[in-house]
């Protein structure tokens, strides 16, 4: 445990040293959320409220997407197939502290840093510029944050299984570029799930992606309460439980068959 | 120049050779980003649906510019993939560069035929279906400067965007890194250039006019081919002058990458 905490730690010092990154990804991020903005305002035009989302929720929905890019490491992750490749793996693998554990508090050092300079400067800023929705109590700020920390797990969980494919594949960044792009689809990342056809909605919302991206943006507009927020939460955990049972049975066969070539 | 010609297709053959060596995985690779390209589209087709057009435009029109952008920006990716300034950074830090100037051929044409991502071809599909759902939607009222006008704002957009890669990559000349916010400008870029642009803000409508001049490369051809009315009340001829701006852009890009390469000074490493 302490060993845990103290990766955490380093990762999460580590991520704040890139200060010229970070600013310039916070800079980029920002843009975007104001071009998905705008094209929002003007698809509503006179029009208030579509499906249960306001123009004010759909706004709100650009600056919390792209706010979460960085936390959530939305568009590319590949740091531990790297080591496969490198042979960095084979060091990792004799510490003493489980591989798993060691990734996944790396990648929530790097989450954290990534939202304390990165995220949340971001989302002050888009503030400033919109009228947006808020949580309205504190118990649903409450609810926000603990479905913002089991999103990271959930999708630590999924981005951790497409790089164990580096065990077996030399093209495990093909294969995760696929997978990275099906999180975009069914996150409902591009547009508000509230758009789509029910039937897609509904399928998209019980994916593990819909689970870390959709989600928490649903619980910060208030759009689900009592009941259905507590399912809500209860589909995150049960995606945390199964992608990580799912990466320790993939993790123990791929730890059985690597093979380090000697340097 | 014709056997700078003949170099350069020497260096894409391999490439572009190397790449098919797999091709069940390169087909794969590039139906998946078609596919994932393309739901974007699709999920903007679904927001739509749920209301009437977009400030004025139909589903047809947005198609019309989405296609021709993703296309053009598909293709360039392709061409320029050499300058694409998150490749090129290693290339700067690693010392390849170094190797490449030592060389007695021509720096550009090697950055040039350095590097030629295949699988761009998804992209380029995506956009040309999207282009031609568009066609599909529209009455279009052809007359033949608009027939001869779209490949030639397409090549424009393609001479446009490679610009911006050249201009991407000469920055890593000094900061070795790639900046990520170029992205507002290439990625962002062709984002609002598959909108109709009069539905963004003023500030956002002046950086992509004055600093970067994208809107006379997608809103105002697409104004004039549409047959659209220009809320923004803009003189007719800037329909026309997508050419002159695209071959402007390079022409500058060119000028800074030149500028770059003689102040360049290696990494040391």
């Amino acid at each position: 445990m302490k060993a845990f905490l103290a990766t955490i730690n380093i990762s999460f010092r580590r991520q704040l040293t890139y200060r010229a990154a970070n600013l310039s990804g916070l800079v980029t991020n920002l843009m975007f959320a104001f071009f998905r903005a705008s094209v929002f305002i003007a698809l509503y035009h006179q029009q208030t409220v579509i499906n249960n989302l306001s123009v004010k929720d759909a706004i709100t929905f650009a600056g919390l997407t792209q706010m979460l890019i960085g936390y959530l490491s939305v568009f590319h992750w590949y740091e531990m197939a790297h080591t496969v490749y490198d042979g960095q793996v084979g060091t990792d693998l004799l510490k003493p502290l489980n591989f798993f554990l060691y990734w996944l508090s790396v990648d929530i050092g790097r989450a954290m840093g990534s939202f304390l300079i990165r995220s949340l400067p971001l989302f002050v800023v888009f503030a400033f510029f919109y009228d947006i929705t808020l949580p309205q109590s504190l118990l649903q700020w409450g609810f926000c944050m603990l479905s913002m920390l089991l999103a990271l797990l959930i999708s630590f969980g999924w981005r951790f299984m497409v790089n164990l494919a580096a065990f077996w594949t030399p093209n495990a960044i093909g294969i995760g570029r696929f997978a990275f792009g099906l999180s975009w689809i069914f996150s409902g990342f591009y547009m508000p799930l509230a758009f789509f056809p029910d039937w897609l909605a509904q399928f998209s919302r019980a994916t593990p992606f819909g689970a870390s991206i959709y989600i928490p943006i649903q619980i910060f507009l208030g759009n689900v309460q009592g009941g259905a927020l507590l399912q809500s939460l209860f589909i995150q955990c049960f995606w945390i439980a199964t992608l990580w049972i799912l990466d320790h049975i993939i993790l123990g066969c791929g730890v059985r068959k690597l093979v380090i070539q000697g340097g | 120049m014709q056997r700078a010609f003949s170099t350069l297709k020497r260096l894409l053959s391999i490439q572009i050779r190397s790449q098919l060596q797999y091709p069940l995985s390169f087909i794969m690779d590039v139906i998946g980003n078609a596919l994932i390209l393309g739901f974007y589209f699709i999920a903007f087709t679904f927001a739509l649906s749920q209301f009437e057009g977009i400030s004025g435009w139909t589903l047809g029109e947005v198609a019309f510019i989405w296609g021709i952008t993703e296309f053009s920006f598909g293709v360039m990716d392709m061409l320029f993939s050499g300058f694409d300034y998150d490749s090129f950074g290693p290339v700067i830090r690693k010392g390849r560069f170094d190797q490449m100037l030592l060389r007695p051929v021509n720096i550009t044409l090697q950055v040039l035929g350095s590097r030629f991502v295949l699988r761009r071809l998804g992209k380029v599909l995506e956009g040309l279906l999207i282009f031609i759902f568009g066609l599909s939607q529209l009455d279009i009222h052809w007359t033949l400067i608009k027939i001869l006008y779209v490949p030639v704002l397409s090549i424009s957009q393609v001479l446009f965007f490679g610009s911006l890669f050249i201009i991407g990559a000469t920055t890593t000349f000094w900061t070795m890194e790639r900046l990520e916010i170029l992205n507002i400008f290439t990625y962002g870029g062709s984002e609002i250039m598959s909108y109709p642009m009069h539905i963004f803000p003023r500030p956002i409508r002046l950086i992509f006019t004055f600093l970067v001049p994208a809107i006379f490369l997608s809103y105002f051809p697409a104004v004039f081919i549409l047959g659209k009315s220009d809320p923004l009340h803009a003189p007719k001829f800037v329909s026309f002058i997508a050419p002159l701006v695209a071959v402007l852009m390079m022409f500058l890009a060119l000028r800074f990458w030149h500028y770059g390469i003689r102040n360049y000074q290696s990494t040391g490493s």
